[in-house]
């Protein structure tokens, strides 16, 4: 069986009379890299910032490894090491400086602090920017310092929230790589994220947040799993469906999903039902523009399970 | 238990050199400081030595350079809670308290950044107090670090409790302002306590035992200004307020960091 290193339960976020995260229950398993996908503003990252003892929760509780965040959040701290999502510092820090001091925050002596830090700089492309001041750095840079901290540190539970937003299609799979070698190497990483391609390369499992509720959990093949009838397809009409009977027609072929012009089917044997959907909606004087055949992408599942979309 | 100790200090250590670094980060702004500090010394020392009644106050000079050695203390003290504001508005805090280190060895490390910023501060000043006054003997260098350690304690932490009340810069700022208006105005830092007895008189007992006017006591006394002074009183005075105030910090900093 395995270990649970982040166990919450019935987990409740409220700021005043904001509901941020709603009755969460979630356990994250040792060494797996578990993604927390969702919209912004769907509590993510504030059931990170409760996980890295940041906030309190409002009722529930969160479990590190058995010590629980709101009566041990000292040990909890020794166990956890965040990468913002805003990239925190002053903007009279250098990036060499910053890291140094939490290489020795952390508990680096000071020699092996300057060591680790050249190691971590220089892996993620840094080392060159060392002495500029933050505020000279791109957004990008900013977010490869962000997550140098939480390398240099080593925690066994690493939390990254939205680690590759800001940051170069190439530097983006350089960080994955980097990421799934923290896990080989024993750290269980929980990243947030609203990037669907990320959670697929990335994520073993994976926790579908919205609107501060968990809607779905699993591998992504369970989660793809999830959505019925297997097949999708995707219609993209010449104008806006506004013919509530063609819609009433449509749902023959399976569930309906409307998004503007764009009419999403899920459906089995999509091929077969391809001709059949052109014709009802030829019928209704619908101009069909463009029209795909696809297995369901998290992007769909997000939108089958929430009725949104995952970049709103 | 022991170990427990030695870690608090070293992870308070860790955050307070931090502060330091960054004190020194504002050179300019730092030499504008002390230029304005000497110019209050001059200004006030020569301009009210031959206004002042000499039976109130024979030297002016002599008498506001304690005060002035005051002054520095909560000039460079307060820039941690300047620094401490900063990081609010911008959520710096949320990688603070994200640390592994214990709550109390972040409040303690932020008051002693202060502490250090305030004594650093004050070093020029000292030299420049020596050169004015009477040199003091051992025993009163020991009583003028006792009180400015203590002072610089309760600048530091006070300027953290205050600026945690709110994250809008300009009620820091007036708070700030205010802060220096009670403490200064109403202490003996520039009228003697004679003067202030006969202008503010019920009131006066309320600038004496100000946490100013107590280490400006024992300035003057260390550094020979006036002999009769009640040590025990102003000593254990400072060490009750930089003790409340510490403890005031550490509620009202962390209520404010961890929501």
């Amino acid at each position: 069986m395995r270990r649970k290193a982040v166990e919450i339960i019935n987990f409740t976020k409220k700021f005043g009379d904001f509901t941020a995260v709603e009755d969460l229950n979630l356990d994250i398993y040792e060494n797996e890299i578990f993604g927390l996908l969702g919209p912004n503003g769907s509590g993510k990252t504030t059931t990170l910032l409760t996980i890295a003892t940041v906030y309190k929760p409002t009722s529930g509780d969160i479990y590190v490894y058995g010590h629980s965040v709101t009566r041990e959040d000292y040990e909890v701290r020794k166990l956890v090491g965040i990468a913002f999502q805003e990239p925190k510092a002053m903007w009279i820090d250098k990036a060499i400086d910053l890291l140094t001091w939490h290489a020795r925050i952390v508990g680096y002596p000071r020699e092996e602090a300057k060591r680790v830090v050249r190691e971590v700089m220089e892996l993620l492309g840094l080392w060159e920017h060392r002495n500029k001041y933050f505020y000279q750095l791109s957004g990008g840079t900013r977010k490869k310092v962000e997550l140098a901290k939480v390398l240099i540190q080593k925690p066994r539970i690493a939390i990254l929230d939205e680690p590759t937003a800001q940051v170069d299609v190439l530097s983006k799979h350089a960080l994955w790589d980097v990421i799934k070698k923290l896990r080989s190497e024993g750290t269980t990483v929980i990243i947030a994220t609203n990037d669907m391609f990320e959670a697929e390369r990335v994520c073993e499992r994976i926790a579908i947040i919205y609107r501060g509720k968990l809607r779905a959990l699993g591998t992504i093949s369970e989660l793809k799993d999830s959505v019925p009838k297997g097949d999708i397809i995707e219609i993209q009409v010449q104008e806006e469906l506004r013919d509530r009977e063609a819609l009433r027609e449509l749902e023959v072929f399976g569930r309906v999903s409307v998004n503007s012009d764009m009419i999403t089917i899920y459906s089995d044997k999509a091929e077969e039902k391809v001709v059949d959907v052109i014709d009802a909606l030829r019928k209704r004087g619908l101009q069909v523009k463009r029209i795909m055949v696809k297995e369901p992408s998290l992007d769909d599942v997000f939108t089958y399970l929430t009725g949104a979309k995952l970049r709103e | 238990m022991i170990y427990d100790f030695f870690e608090l200090t070293t992870q308070a250590y860790t955050v307070a050199l931090r502060d330091l670094k960054r004190f020194w980060q504002n050179i300019y702004w730092l030499a504008g400081q002390v230029a304005m500090n000497i110019a209050d010394l001059l200004i006030f020392g020569l301009i009210f030595r031959g206004i002042v009644r000499p039976d109130l106050i024979p030297d002016y000079i002599r008498f506001i350079t304690p005060g002035i050695l005051c002054l520095s203390i909560f000039i460079s003290s307060f820039t941690i809670g300047r620094e401490v504001g900063v990081e609010l508005r911008r959520e710096v805090t949320h990688y603070l308290v994200s640390l592994p280190i214990t709550r109390g060895a972040l409040v303690a490390g932020r008051v002693l950044g202060g502490v250090l910023r305030g004594l650093m501060y004050q070093v020029g000043f000292l030299i420049l107090a020596v050169l004015i006054m009477t040199p003091p003997t051992l025993d009163k260098w020991i009583l003028i670090l006792a009180a400015s350690i203590f002072i610089s304690v309760t600048m530091s932490s006070l300027s953290i409790t205050l600026v945690t009340l709110t994250r809008d810069f300009n009620i820091q700022a007036a708070i700030r302002s205010l802060v220096y208006f009670v403490f200064f105005f109403m202490s003996n830092v520039f009228y003697p306590e004679r003067a202030l007895r006969a202008r503010l008189g019920p009131v006066a007992p309320v600038a004496l035992y100000s946490p100013v006017s107590m280490a400006v006591t024992i300035y003057r006394y260390g550094f020979g200004y006036s002999t009769e002074v009640d040590l025990v009183f102003n000593t254990a005075g400072l060490l009750l307020w930089s003790t409340a105030t510490v403890l005031l910090a550490y509620k009202l900093y962390i209520r404010n960091l961890r929501r």
